[in-house]
């Protein structure tokens, strides 16, 4: 694979890496980071790219990898500081018009979600995959892909609930 | 899509069983504006949904960076990849030398080897002409004993004489005591 191949093939891809790493570490930086680590790791394998039969998936499933260690190494240290920055793009995010309150209430009831559902979710609703193609990415079986989805969707319409119902009692 | 048909796909999406293109039936319908009362709690998701995959890498700016630190990485392994070779020389080389003192060690092992075998063959060469030696010596020496055996019997033959000669002047003293006159005699008669 040469650098045109690439970038009719792969670099397309830019965009849903961005929103999956964007959806799993919260983070706008470490999202575009993280794209160009997946971008990285596919052209250092680009002699071996024509054995698999889904380059997607495979950049998918490398973001997922990626996204999981850098998950991994943020839960021990230096999480307080990283929750406060957090917490202030979040609050900054929130004065933004254009995103209604109730729409920002699913981006905070995905977060609670457990991250490999959060990446089904994700995957599903947002980039429209197959569920084959979920089971690929996520090295699952497609009826447990199904089954963890549909568990994921009805959290979220709890916690939803749950938060309309405080609204209300608030209003 | 009716209302019907909205509520039952909203029920089907919950159990994990719709299917892509009805979930974006789904998303269209939430996005209208004909969204009733009682669906209206459904609706944030399937906004959400299409909000977020509307985004995309924030901007060309963000395209031109990737480009450039793909470009600069290709560029990077490119230089990179005469490593490689290069590692690969150092490698057959050390191999090579490795196969040199190897090569080498064993015909030092080999002459020293030979050299023994041959020291070895010389000390039994030598070994064999000792024992000739030895043999062609012990041959003679048995020779010259039978040699010194016919030379015993004539010592023995020697002594016999002797014996006889004892038995001469016995019988040289017997005539005379025996035949005193006669020994006498001739005396007498000389």
């Amino acid at each position: 694979m040469n650098l045109q191949d690439f970038n009719i093939k792969i670099y397309p891809l830019k965009d849903k890496i961005f929103r999956f790493a964007k959806r799993m570490l919260e983070q706008t930086e470490e999202a575009e980071d993280l794209v160009q680590e997946v971008f990285i790791r596919m052209w250092k394998n680009r002699e071996k790219l024509d054995e698999y039969r889904s380059l997607e998936a495979l950049a998918m499933v490398t973001a997922k990898n990626l996204c999981l260690d850098k998950l991994k190494a943020k839960k021990h240290p230096v999480e307080s500081w990283d929750h406060q920055i957090h917490l202030i793009e979040r609050m900054a995010e929130q004065t933004r018009p254009d995103h209604s309150d109730l729409v920002l209430g699913v981006k905070e009831a995905m977060k609670t979600l457990p991250e490999q559902s959060r990446m089904i979710v994700h995957l599903r609703d947002i980039e429209g995959y197959e569920y084959n193609e979920i089971s690929e990415i996520m090295g699952m079986q497609e009826n447990a892909v199904r089954v963890a989805l549909s568990r994921s969707r009805k959290r979220i319409r709890e916690i939803l609930v749950k938060e309309k119902s405080y609204e209300y009692q608030r209003s | 899509m009716n209302i019907k048909e909205a509520e039952e796909l909203i029920a089907k999406y919950y159990e994990g069983e719709t299917n892509l293109s009805e979930e974006k039936l789904l998303k269209e319908f939430f996005l209208g504006d004909d969204v009733p009362e009682h669906l209206l709690p459904h609706q944030p998701l399937f906004r959400f949904f299409v909000d977020e995959s509307h985004e995309t890498l924030s901007d060309e700016k963000q395209d031109e960076v990737l480009t450039r630190r793909l470009e600069q990485y290709r560029l990077e392994t490119a230089t990179v990849k005469e490593h490689p070779g290069k590692r690969r020389l150092y490698y057959l080389s050390g191999i090579a030398a490795g196969l040199l003192i190897l090569v080498g060690l064993v015909f030092v092992i080999r002459n020293e080897a030979e050299k023994r075998q041959h020291q070895t063959l010389a000390n039994t060469s030598a070994e064999l002409a000792y024992n000739q030696t030895k043999q062609a010596l012990t041959l003679m020496s048995v020779g010259l004993n039978t040699g010194l055996d016919a030379v015993q019997h004539f010592t023995t033959l020697g002594n016999a004489i002797g014996q006889v000669q004892k038995f001469n002047t016995f019988n040289k003293y017997q005539i005379q005591f025996i035949n005193p006159e006669r020994m006498q005699t001739p005396s007498i008669n000389k």
